[in-house]
């Protein structure tokens, strides 16, 4: 069994009408296509849920075959800085649309990676552009965005895709891929995606890539191969009073995985209800995790900061108030 | 002239025990532009200057140099690097740019780095950078665009033969003995071992002294001062030549061999406050700031403990960016193969990166990686 494309690409929707699952926003968007002239847009929804789809159906849909001409794509969690940013978004803006359209667009996904500072600065470049470049943005979290640049926005909140989106979008490449997918690999697909179609869609591909009879079984295994590893060791190892120990596998698994200080976080948040101790205990460790997220967002190295979170779990499985 | 200038080494063979060095500098300069920029690093002395200026003279090239005399903020590097960096060389030699100690960038010209960087992606000459320390946390942005290479520090029998010929050269003889403790004293600096030659060698009365604290030795006793004893601790960090950001990855590396439970727990606080001022210090350039993170850094691990103590205990050098930076070279394709991916599927590499296993088996089918135009050992990656 050979794979000749992408799925997430070739299964991409291409026109207004494919997009599932958000009905309300597509029919809205395509009106202000229409006009042909569209204002700065704001995207904020958890991933997979067909962001940089809109973007690109949108782009398409005003210039038509001149449309990688006239849209450039950034991340910002990849670009080193706003000065990067803003350098690519002068060069590109510098120069005068083609076709009929007085203006380019440029896609900024991730907008809410950018600092505070940054955000500053990229609404000075909005500012400076809005004739000859329309920005789309696309965040997570609107809360992450600052207001000046949300109220130059017309803002589009994305759901999370529901269970029968997904099903229909695998249902249609598993006919198209000739798979024979089982009853029970919709709802392990949906579980393990959490609602994110990038992800359902790599889960199909990488499974039928080993066979073209897809069942839950096997979706579980792959999508086990990437589950936030497992902090619970590092954990333990810092309750039973082993500092040493907790460090070396926390770098260890950060570095493995490649996962940032603040998913490392999230993970140790979720995993702390999960422990034998107290409730108590838990509640005052949910608070120490709490600050040190926010020690993480105004400090420069996160290992300093989770250090400092290990160290309070050291103390607590001890028995020393915290 | 000094000796240091007038026995500067002229072709590779003058540098001895650098062997490995100039293969790495003269298989950079063949294969450029495969790699743009190497960074030799290695204690003052070592011949990193030295070794830039004869692979010049080597590859019949002309020097562009830059040292840390030179202002290095962004526009005297745009208005003199730059251009450089384009042009032809006036007489249609080759040209080699040389950066001089980088780590000489101070934090107020930080900017400096940001610019070193853009040059290095546009330039169309080698450049060669030096510096002591490049695994400061300024220079991490520039350590994946170069090739690093150490200069290690000579060892003294090495230093010693270099001596006796110098002395040959010179049409004087020296009692072996004599050069021999000048070689260990310079600890491998061979420049300073010739400053000590030629004093000596003028005024012989001055004792040679082969005790001279190194770098290393002056981090231990710092640690020793702060973790045991409770005092002067606002002066500690004055004595020594190591950065505020390095001495704060010594004490991280060392805090939970000296401290136990509250002590461990209040001492990593404080290095988080410490931390916190350096964030904000690099966000908003409050460089007022740096007087609190000193002050956590400093005091903030002194008081950690209830009572001025005194054990014995083993300091470690920190291990954390050796470790990460050698994890980035063995992940290093996974990322470059991440970087083509996530272009092709409008998605932001960290998400690649983290979702990489999913991924494993669809890039291994072999339409999609001639799709995405991997490289061969792109691949090799993908199916080990």
């Amino acid at each position: 069994m050979t794979q000749t494309d992408i799925w997430t690409e070739r299964y991409r929707p291409a026109v207004f009408e494919e997009v599932v699952g958000q009905q309300e926003i597509v029919k809205r968007v395509r009106s202000l296509v229409q006009s042909l002239n569209i204002p700065h847009l704001l995207f904020a929804g958890p991933a997979g849920t067909g962001k940089s789809t809109l973007a690109l159906i949108i782009v398409r849909e005003l210039f038509g075959d001149t449309w990688k001409q006239n849209y450039l794509e950034l991340n910002a969690s990849d670009e080193r800085g706003i000065d990067v940013v803003r350098q690519k978004v002068k060069d590109f803006a510098r120069t005068k649309s083609l076709g009929n359209v007085p203006f380019k667009v440029i896609f900024l996904d991730e907008a809410d990676a950018l600092t505070r500072e940054a955000q500053q600065a990229l609404r000075r470049t909005m500012e400076n552009y809005t004739n000859t470049c329309r920005f789309i943005l696309s965040c997570n979290y609107s809360s992450q965005i600052i207001d000046p640049i949300q109220s130059r926005c017309v803002v589009f909140r994305f759901k999370l895709l529901e269970k029968k989106d997904i099903a229909s979008v695998i249902k249609k490449i598993g006919e198209r891929e000739k798979l024979n997918i089982a009853e029970d690999t919709y709802e392990a697909l949906y579980e393990s995606s959490e609602g994110d179609c990038r992800r359902a869609i790599n889960l199909i591909q990488a499974t039928a890539s080993i066979s073209p009879d897809v069942n839950a079984e096997m979706i579980n295994i792959i999508s086990s191969r990437s589950k936030p590893a497992n902090i619970r060791i590092v954990l333990d190892y810092a309750l039973a009073g082993d500092f040493m120990n907790a460090r070396e596998k926390l770098l260890d698994v950060m570095l493995k995985e490649s996962i940032a200080g603040i998913d490392v976080i999230k993970a140790i948040q979720k995993e702390v209800w999960n422990l034998q101790v107290e409730p108590e205990l838990k509640l005052k460790l949910t608070e120490k995790t709490g600050e040190i997220e926010f020690r993480m967002v105004e400090g420069s190295d996160e290992f300093v900061q989770l250090q400092a979170l290990l160290a309070s779990f050291v103390m607590a499985g001890r028995g020393k108030s915290l | 002239m000094t000796l240091a200038e007038k026995h500067r080494p002229k072709k590779y063979t003058d540098m001895v025990g650098h062997e490995q060095v100039i293969l790495a500098v003269r298989t950079f300069l063949s294969e450029f532009p495969k790699k743009k920029a190497i960074l030799l690093y290695g204690s003052p002395g070592t011949g990193k200057t030295s070794l830039a200026h004869v692979a010049a003279r080597e590859n019949n090239a002309e020097i562009f140099e830059l040292n840390s005399s030179d202002l290095r903020n962004r526009i005297k590097l745009e208005e003199i690097l730059k251009p450089a960096s384009k042009q032809e060389s006036l007489f249609k030699k080759n040209k080699i740019l040389l950066v001089d100690e980088v780590d000489g960038v101070t934090g107020t010209d930080i900017g400096g780095i940001a610019e070193l960087i853009r040059i290095i992606n546009q330039t169309s000459h080698p450049i060669i950078i030096t510096g002591n320390d490049v695994w400061q946390t300024k220079l991490a942005p520039l350590r994946p665009l170069c090739t690093l290479v150490e200069m290690k520090s000579l060892k003294p029998d090495t230093v010693q033969i270099f001596l006796s010929n110098i002395c040959a050269k010179e049409g004087t003889q020296e009692n072996p003995h004599f050069l021999k403790q000048i070689a260990i004293k310079s600890q491998g600096d061979l420049r300073a071992a010739l400053n000590d030659l030629q004093a000596y060698t003028i005024d012989r009365n001055i004792p040679v002294d082969p005790e001279k604290r190194n770098k290393e030795e002056s981090i231990f006793n710092i640690l020793k001062l702060l973790f045991q004893q409770r005092q002067d601790f606002l002066q500690l960090f004055d004595n020594t030549e190591l950065s505020l950001d390095e001495i704060l990855l010594w004490i991280e590396e060392n805090i939970p061999r000296e401290y136990r439970e509250e002590s461990l727990f209040k001492a990593y606080y404080a290095l988080s406050n410490a931390d916190i001022h350096r964030g904000r210090i690099y966000r908003q350039q409050h460089w007022r700031f740096l007087l609190y993170q000193n002050i956590f850094q400093s005091a903030g691990i002194a008081y950690a403990k209830k009572l001025p103590r005194s054990t014995f205990t083993k300091y470690e050098r920190p291990k954390r960016v050796l470790k990460i930076w050698m994890n980035n070279q063995r992940t290093a394709k996974k990322k470059t193969i991440s970087q083509k991916y996530a272009r092709a599927v409008h998605c932001s590499v960290k998400r690649v990166m983290r979702d990489f296993e999913v991924l494993r088996p669809i890039l291994q089918s072999i339409q999609i990686q001639q799709k995405l135009k991997l490289e061969q050992d792109e691949i090799d990656f993908l199916t080990k």
